[in-house]
């Protein structure tokens, strides 16, 4: 969830009013975003945004709109966005791409903005929701990259190239010698934070306008030359690369909405495709390419449980923002150009919620009669945990990632059948358990200051590898026991087991057995209808040495899941 | 303490000292011997009890020394001692070879030499030509007769007191006496003090108050089988027991705290109507996520967010028809009415395999087979990529369920976050926020206040989108919750920091207790 910090002047400037604490919490709802924290001294607001699907919330002027929209019940117009039925004037701006691109980072839309010089708290709020947009919304930039540069510079048509990355160089931003592409993928932090983007492409995305000045090597960095904004300027480029066509219009238009509502003109750019595209070969943008979703209002009032008048439901949609067309009992709606978030009339049931104020829904308790129950392991478990607790044993409860140190090494074990995860982020959490037996040892070996004897146990689950089944894999719930005192030995574990198993009305039977876990000859498979369930023995001295326990340790390890069936 | 109840925690040993002797009266150890047949561990501790409840006082000590016989000595008072034995054998058998003597005697060759060296030095004993040993004395019994007769009187009274000895017997006694380095003494040494004792002002009144209430020491100590039996208590008193002694730790075995309060949640939701469902700690892309409707481009999908499993790496196959439905749900909507997320299902990727992230995986699992009206619940582990601190874990529980009914909605919604704020967190304010999640829509997060910890977010929720219910074949609305239990877990067991919910410390979980 994207988190933004924002200045109060200019929040107030957007908005068009002061928020006192309480109305900015209040206010924040309609944008389901939250405050996290205010900084009085410096007027700095940080804001959490829980809608992914809202990036047009992503910044001060975005937030501040659907802010003024909701308090002022007024929608807003844009007049620059083209569309399938009208092309704005586009003059001389226009951008050429490259056919070689339609496999490297086939898409490009653009804009000018002119007439108002940006300031500094602009310009940083610029920069933050540009960034906020391409690694939330644009994932990481691969998707979505956006450049900004000084329009009075640029002298059009601009080409959108695939460049070999060798021969092609420029200034990058922050440095002051020519850099080839792939140095700078080298070099450059931004290179090496964003070169994966580009790095299984022989040719790399490359802008330069029609003189040959670069403008940037995208979704990397803007020249130093034409890419270097500052406070005053007034005339800019901006344009996004990326490849997914919907989503760079979507951010484009965003984009145009916020340095409209900041006071610039906005011209239209027109890109030149040799390729097709859902919109043509040429597409003027800012580009409304949102399609209208209807919704029936039985269904609205059927989700919200409420019995509302069409004219109502109209009124709370627009009162967001939407702009809407009623016929009968169905509702048209158009979404704003700066959201593309309507995929199922299911998204307008949410807007009439905020729209109408979630205070005047009032709780209704559940109607329907249900039975309710417990799983058959729960049940199993307790009544195994309740023996357990009678025979005198402290219930542990561990968690079920573990390290192979712990569970295969220390253990004297083969790893054969441990699930390991590709991905650890530390090596304390590289595997999931195959056994409880070890977070007991390890509970021993971290206790043996603890008055003795110790009794512990655990019923929980375990996963290892099984072929046989469709996830190759299967979890399965086990108890686990160990008893650590002078005394404790394979017979008392005996008849723990043996009253277990009575007050459970279950028979078992013993079979010698062999495991490097414990000592040879006092160690046992536990049998229940004919098949080995469990396993009961002295734990070896060299597994002991491995744990740096120093007292004689019993463990006993059963699957639920054979009695659980039974 | 006051002296009542000091009186009433006294010891048989103790009464019976306070009862027998005046207060005036000098006591010592061969008192308590003498008068009230005390062995010398009882005589002890009277003392030692007494004493330290300041009924009796030191009045002085003196030391005394005493002498015993050793286990040698005792031999030697049996079977006579080496120099005895040797000159009762000569004068039966006439003169020997020292070897003969040693072979005849049955003893060691330098127990035989140094006797011999000593009675030759006294004149008792000499040797031929022949090297035989001959007796050269005719009163060599009386010579004997000292040693002889100490061995005698420390054996009959044990242990004798060296003020009633005559000089030439402790003379005797201490050549004769165990050497701090050597085993092999006749006697031994003993230094003792002698204590004497008498009784305190509180000593006395102590003893008042025994006479006043009747108690004579006599009292009967343990109820046992053979007095029930034999009827011996009945004219006889019990003895009362000093019951603020600090009670003896007891290790007991006990449910784990946090599994009880997990426990009781469990209850408690199906005592609200709900049927607990479980499944796999492994699962797949595709319920994790994709089933979900979670686009497998969503930058909550990123490989840093699951733990992927390194092999096997995928799922053999995805249940049908779920895997076409919701594929087609992904990629334009399928029937459900809606235009999808317009990118092309990877149907590799969703057969991955991972550790499960949430619970909704088994709210969707679910629906495959739900009932309707329906609800199901489950507290589950699952598994986030995250770095571990007091506020986040690598793998916890997560508390979800579903509700499915043909007129479930957001009211019923709303209804259902008030039943768990009130019966769940006992809360009696609740608040509602839109909120958002990419599988519900409406999507709504529900705070509380709670009695102790204030304002806080119980939880989210939301009514499944029908790009979720739909391709699984559920037709009628889904209510979807999750509960953020962690805050009132930590609160009701007194912890602070998550990680302690997990503790491996065995004396930690031993002494956690719920409030």
């Amino acid at each position: 969830m994207p988190k933004i910090e924002i200045t109060e002047n200019l929040l107030t400037h957007f908005a068009g009013r002061k928020f006192s604490e309480k109305e900015l919490e209040d206010i924040a709802v309609v944008a389901k975003a939250e405050i996290d924290g205010r900084n009085e001294e410096e007027g700095l607001i940080k804001i959490e945004l829980n809608d992914t699907n809202r990036p047009d919330l992503w910044s001060t002027p975005g937030l501040a709109r659907q802010f003024r929209i909701f308090l002022n019940d007024k929608e807003y117009c844009y007049n620059f966005f083209s569309g399938s039925k009208e092309t704005k004037e586009y003059g001389s701006r226009v951008i050429k791409v490259d056919p070689e691109l339609k496999k490297i980072r086939p898409f490009i839309t653009a804009f000018q903005a002119d007439g108002h010089e940006v300031d500094e708290p602009q310009l940083l709020d610029l920069i933050q929701s540009q960034e906020k947009l391409c690694w939330n919304f644009g994932r990481k930039r691969s998707s979505i990259a956006m450049g900004i540069y000084r329009a009075d510079l640029i002298n059009f048509p601009v080409h959108f190239r695939a460049a070999d990355p060798d021969l092609t160089g420029f200034i990058p931003l922050g440095e002051e010698k020519k850099m080839s592409l792939r140095e700078i993928t080298k070099k450059h932090p931004k290179g090496v934070e964003f070169g994966w983007i580009v790095a299984p492409f022989n040719k790399y995305p490359y802008l330069e306008d029609n003189s040959g000045n670069t403008l940037s090597f995208p979704p990397v960095i803007n020249s130093a030359h034409l890419g270097a904004v500052k406070v005053g300027d007034s005339s800019l480029f901006i344009e996004l690369t990326g490849t997914d066509l919907n989503s760079l219009l979507l951010a484009a238009s965003i984009a145009a909405c916020d340095l409209s509502d900041a006071g610039f003109t906005i011209k239209p750019v027109k890109v030149e495709y040799p390729y097709e595209t859902s919109y043509g070969r040429d597409i003027v943008t800012p580009y409304y390419f949102q399609k209208p979703v209807v919704l029936d209002i039985d269904y609205s009032n059927k989700l919200l449980g409420e019995d509302l008048t069409i004219e109502e439901t109209a009124g709370y949609i627009k009162k967001m923002g939407n702009s809407i067309a009623v016929e009968d009992k169905k509702i048209i709606l158009n979404p704003p150009p700066y959201r593309n978030d309507f995929m199922h009339p299911v998204d307008i049931v949410e807007e009439i919620m905020i729209g109408r104020g979630m205070n005047s829904f009032k709780p209704v308790p559940p109607e329907d009669f249900t039975m309710g129950k417990l799983s058959s392991t729960e049940e199993f478990s307790r009544r195994v945990r309740d023996i357990m607790v009678g025979l005198g044993y402290q219930e542990m409860i561990y968690n079920y990632l573990g390290s192979k140190h712990e569970f295969v090494e220390k253990m004297n074990i083969d790893s054969d059948d441990i699930i390991e995860i590709k991905n650890p982020m530390t090596e304390n959490f590289e595997i999931l358990r195959n056994s409880i037996l070890p977070n007991l040892l390890n509970s021993e070996s971290v206790s043996g200051n603890a008055l003795y004897p110790h009794r512990i146990f655990e019923i929980g689950k375990i996963a290892v590898i099984d072929s046989r089944e469709n996830y190759g894999t299967s979890t399965k719930n086990y108890l686990s026991l160990l008893l650590s005192d002078r005394e404790a030995g394979f017979n008392e574990a005996n008849s723990h087991i043996s009253a277990v198993f009575f007050y459970l009305s279950m028979d078992y039977s013993l079979k010698e057995a062999e495991d490097p876990r414990f000592i040879t000859g006092r160690c046992a498979n536990i049998i229940f209808n004919g098949e080995v369930i469990g396993i009961s023995g002295e734990i070896s001295p060299q597994i002991l040495e491995n744990w740096g326990i120093e007292m004689p340790c019993t463990g006993v390890e059963i699957n639920l899941d054979f009695l659980i069936r039974s | 303490m006051n002296l009542e109840s000091t009186v009433r925690g006294l010891h048989p040993l103790e009464i019976k000292v306070l009862l027998n002797f005046k207060g005036s009266e000098e006591i010592t150890k061969n008192d308590l011997m003498e008068r009230l047949s005390y062995n010398e561990g009882q005589c002890n501790q009277a003392f030692s009890w007494l004493t330290s409840k300041n009924l009796l006082k030191e009045k002085s000590r003196t030391g005394r020394i005493f002498y015993e016989l050793t286990e040698l000595g005792i031999k030697y008072q049996k079977e006579g001692t080496p120099e005895e034995n040797i000159l009762k054998l000569l004068s039966q058998e006439g003169p020997l070879t020292i070897s003969e003597i040693t072979k005849r005697l049955n003893l060691e060759n330098r127990d035989v030499g140094s006797a011999y060296g000593k009675l030759s030095k006294e004149g008792l004993l000499s040797m031929s030509e022949k090297k035989e040993v001959f007796i050269s004395c005719d009163n060599f019994e009386e010579k004997l007769k000292d040693l002889r007769n100490l061995l005698n009187k420390l054996f009959k009274s044990g242990r004798v007191p060296e003020e009633s000895l005559r000089e030439e017997e402790t003379e005797i006694l201490k050549s004769l006496s165990r050497k701090r380095s050597s085993s092999r003494g006749v006697f031994k040494i003993l230094e003792r003090e002698d204590i004497i004792y008498t009784i305190t002002e509180a000593g006395i009144k102590a003893k008042e108050l025994l006479k006043a209430g009747g108690i004579t020491g006599e009292e009967i100590g343990a109820v046992t089988p053979e007095i029930l039996k034999n009827g011996e208590w009945k004219n006889k008193r019990f003895r009362s027991y000093n019951i603020n002694i600090p009670p003896v730790r007891v290790l007991l075995g006990r449910k784990n705290p946090y599994g009880e309060f997990l426990e009781k949640l469990k209850d408690k939701l199906s005592s609200l109507g709900f049927e607990e469902f479980d499944g796999p700690l492994v699962e797949t892309e595709f319920w994790n996520s994709d089933a979900l409707y979670m686009p497998q481009f969503h930058s909550a999908r990123d490989i840093h967010d699951v733990y992927y499993v390194n092999n096997p790496s995928h799922a053999k196959e995805i249940e049908q028809p779920y895997l076409d439905q919701v594929a087609a749900s992904h990629e334009n909507g399928w029937k459900t009415g809606s235009r999808g997320w317009e990118y092309k299902f990877d149907r590799d990727f969703t057969r991955k395999l991972i550790l499960r992230s949430h619970g909704t995986v088994l709210s969707a699992k679910t629906l495959t087979h739900a009932k309707v009206p329906g609800k199901y619940f489950g507290v589950v582990r699952c598994f986030r990529y995250d770095k571990v601190d007091a506020t986040h874990l690598a793998d916890f529980y997560q508390t979800e369920g579903i509700v499915l009914g043909e007129n479930v909605n957001l009211k019923t919604l709303l209804g259902l976050l008030k039943m768990f704020a009130e019966e769940v967190a006992g809360a009696k304010e609740v608040r509602y926020v839109p909120g958002y999640f990419p599988f519900t829509e409406p999507s709504v997060e529900v705070h509380i206040k709670h009695p102790v910890l204030g304002w806080f977010e119980l939880g989210g929720s939301g009514i499944f989108r029908p790009e979720v219910t739909e391709p699984l074949g559920i037709k009628v609305p889904v209510l979807a919750w999750g509960l953020g239990i962690d805050r009132m877990a930590l609160m009701s067991l007194g912890l602070e920091d998550l990680r302690e919910l997990f503790s491996n410390d065995i004396e930690q979980v031993r002494l956690r207790r719920r409030k």
